[in-house]
């Protein structure tokens, strides 16, 4: 899976401290980001919005003529929001959340794992138009709800297919039987544990050529599920 | 006020008791002394009177009474003589009959001393023929009761009547004594709503009047003492918690900042490995103090209860599994790896719990296994139910020895020790640990693990 386009998205990046802003848009550039605004009050951040059109901003919560929530409230646009802040207590957190801010970062925090949760919020709000997934032994299309072994394209049902979603935002990494009931079954999704353990070897007969010895839909023992996508 | 009803009450039931028994003693002595002093049926005067008679002996030369009556008349010091039926005249007496004494009687003489007294001496009668015997005991030694007449019914309900004055003299002393008492409880009921009050930090006013407002003004005394006390204690923890959250705060942004560019040095290929290398403990170190001011913070929050703790039906067996699921999608060496204990079937524990602390906890303790077995370790979680529900985290790493268990199970660490340390103490991840269950009403216990390493328990109740 390719990421590069979303590095020519717009960063808009609001925070007081001049090193701070340095800092954060010199580990940008390095991952390769090229359409960086900085802002350092509120006043400047509406001023600058207008004209730049940030297709994502990284905003401090304190900031010398205002906050970061108020700011969020005023943007135009709905373009995601991460706040990177010093304020580490739960309930600013929550009230950032509650806003709609699509990540929380705490100071201090390591460069990767800010890259990390820009790539993942970037990813979530730009998708690319009609991406394969490709597996071991099949290829999924999910704006089809389909799958593509051997030439031959095989209906997903729709619990099949929220639990692949669920799995590829995950893809390489353990997803657990409570998320992915939840992910089929909604807010109560206790009780489906058999009813999962149906619709994944059904999901197998699909996806895998051999389905009895999985290589991309594996269990992880009292855990739950992990889905192996290729070149991931 | 419930003390002040109990109170009221056990005095009441006293009080009743009390009344009971005396007028059960009363009646007992009363009837132990009527019975004491009322003459034994042989003695008793009619008895005498008509044995006497029945001793007389009708002769030609008069009455003659036997010798053993008449000596024990005489003890007695008791006078008789007989009346003749048609005469009406006393036709034998003893010697010792006052001169005062009259010879004759009317019909209606007769009557009066056979219920009363002659000249002011008790008299019976007996009968013998031809006649009566009247006996004269001396003055004053017995009453006789010589007008009594009621109404029939009465003397047939008596026993009722008894009882009904009995029930009524019983509820008029209880009436009497309540009324006294709540005049008197009246100004001990906001005493004692002041000591409950006291007892549980609430500012206490009482007004200072009546028979016991030397007690009201301490108890006032008393509280203002207290809540000042306990300003000032609330002001010190507030101002050490917040001085460890501003601290934390401020240290942040340059952290970051230290953070940002090692971790840039790091991957810069200008650098020798040396250098990168040196760079990378940067790094490390700069999260180890990241690590230690949420820590620091959390701790000190939870300690002075400052940590807003928000509880909901959660379920625990999804929580701690998705918290073992991240730590193994992180874990990309493999070093660690996490076994999943928890039986299969269980797949559901609803507790009410703050989500955020219990993974606080959980990741604490998995993160702990990590941090103490740098060459790797197998880390254990399971869950089980009981009487409570355990959480069970434990590895096959170095472990610790009994000492350093014992230690981690009993002694304070310095954050929450009122004595000064010099000695080095666990870090604040166990600690953190112990507050969470506290606060859940829950405990923590560590042991040696089966696996040959370490093992803790965090037992919450269902």
């Amino acid at each position: 899976m390719n990421d590069d386009y979303l590095l020519n998205k717009r960063i808009l990046l609001v925070d007081d401290e001049q090193e701070l802003l340095d800092m954060v848009v010199s580990i940008l550039k390095e991952a390769g980001f090229c359409q960086i605004a900085t802002a350092k009050t509120v006043k400047d951040a509406i001023d600058l919005a207008d004209e730049f059109q940030p297709e994502l901003a990284i905003l401090d919560v304190m900031l010398p003529d205002g906050d970061g929530f108020s700011l969020m409230e005023k943007r135009k646009g709905g373009y995601p929001v991460l706040f990177l802040t010093a304020c580490g207590e739960d309930d600013d957190k929550f009230k950032g959340f509650g806003l709609g801010a699509d990540d929380y970062v705490v100071k201090p925090f390591l460069p990767k794992e800010l890259l990390f949760r820009i790539m993942a919020i970037l990813r979530r709000s730009y998708k690319e138009e009609n991406p394969l997934v490709k597996l071991h032994d099949s290829e999924i299309d999910f704006s089809r709800a389909e799958v593509i072994k051997n030439g031959e394209h095989i209906p997903l049902t729709a619990k099949e297919h929220d639990l692949l979603s669920a799995l590829y935002r995950n893809a390489g990494r353990i997803v657990t039987i409570d998320a992915l009931c939840e992910a089929a079954w909604g807010d109560n999704p206790f009780g489906y544990e058999n009813s999962l353990m149906a619709h994944i070897r059904r999901i197998r007969e699909k996806i895998e050529l051999n389905p009895s010895q999985p290589v991309s839909l594996v269990t992880i023992k009292g855990l739950g599920y992990k889905l192996i996508v290729w070149g991931r | 006020m419930n003390n002040l009803l109990k109170l009221i009450r056990r005095f009441t039931g006293i009080l009743l008791l009390s009344v009971v028994l005396l007028l059960f003693v009363n009646f007992a002595v009363l009837a132990f002394l009527i019975v004491w002093q009322s003459p034994s049926s042989s003695d008793s005067p009619y008895n005498v009177a008509i044995q006497t008679g029945k001793g007389f002996q009708a002769s030609e030369n008069g009455y003659i009474l036997q010798e053993d009556i008449s000596t024990s008349l005489k003890e007695k010091n008791v006078w008789a003589f007989v009346i003749d039926n048609d005469t009406l005249q006393v036709v034998w007496k003893t010697e010792n009959v006052p001169n005062t004494i009259p010879l004759s009687y009317s019909l209606s003489d007769i009557a009066d001393l056979s219920v009363g007294y002659l000249n002011g001496y008790p008299t019976y009668t007996g009968k013998t023929e031809n006649g009566i015997v009247v006996l004269g005991y001396p003055k004053d030694s017995y009453w006789k009761h010589t007008r009594a007449s009621w109404n029939y019914s009465l003397i047939a309900r008596l026993p009722q009547i008894i009882f009904i004055v009995l029930a009524v003299n019983i509820a008029v002393i209880l009436l009497i004594y309540v009324t006294a008492n709540v005049k008197f409880l009246k100004p001990v009921k906001p005493i004692t709503k002041g000591i409950q009050d006291l007892s549980i930090g609430e500012p206490v006013y009482i007004p200072e009047k009546g028979l016991l407002s030397d007690i009201s003004s301490n108890i006032n005394r008393t509280s203002d003492i207290l809540q000042e006390q306990r300003q000032q204690l609330k002001k010190k923890e507030t101002a050490r918690a917040n001085w460890i959250a501003g601290v934390s705060h401020d240290i942040r942004t340059p952290l970051s900042m230290i953070m940002g560019y090692a971790s840039q040095l790091v991957d810069d290929v200008n650098l020798s490995d040396a250098e990168q290398q040196k760079a990378s403990v940067i790094v490390q170190q700069s999260e180890r103090i990241r690590n230690l001011i949420n820590d620091l913070n959390l701790a000190s929050k939870l300690e002075y209860n400052m940590q807003p703790i928000h509880t909901r039906q959660i379920n625990l067996i999804s929580v701690v599994r998705q918290i073992v699921v991240d730590f193994i999608n992180l874990d990309i060496k493999g070093d660690y790896p996490i076994e999943w204990l928890t039986a299969d079937n269980l797949n559901v524990c609803m507790l009410n719990a703050d989500k955020d602390l219990i993974k606080r906890a959980v990741s604490n303790l998995i993160q702990n296994s990590i941090n103490h077995n740098e060459k790797g370790c197998t880390i254990y979680v399971l869950i089980k139910i009981d009487d409570c529900c355990h959480i069970v985290i434990s590895d096959n790493g170095i472990g610790a020895t009994d000492e350093e268990v014992e230690k981690l199970n009993n002694s304070p660490h310095y954050m929450v020790c009122d004595e000064s340390t010099s000695e080095q103490r666990h870090g604040l991840g166990l600690l953190i640990v112990k507050q969470i269950a506290a606060a859940h009403n829950g405990k923590v216990t560590i042991s040696h693990s089966e696996y040959g390493g370490f093992e803790v328990v965090i037992c919450l109740p269902i």
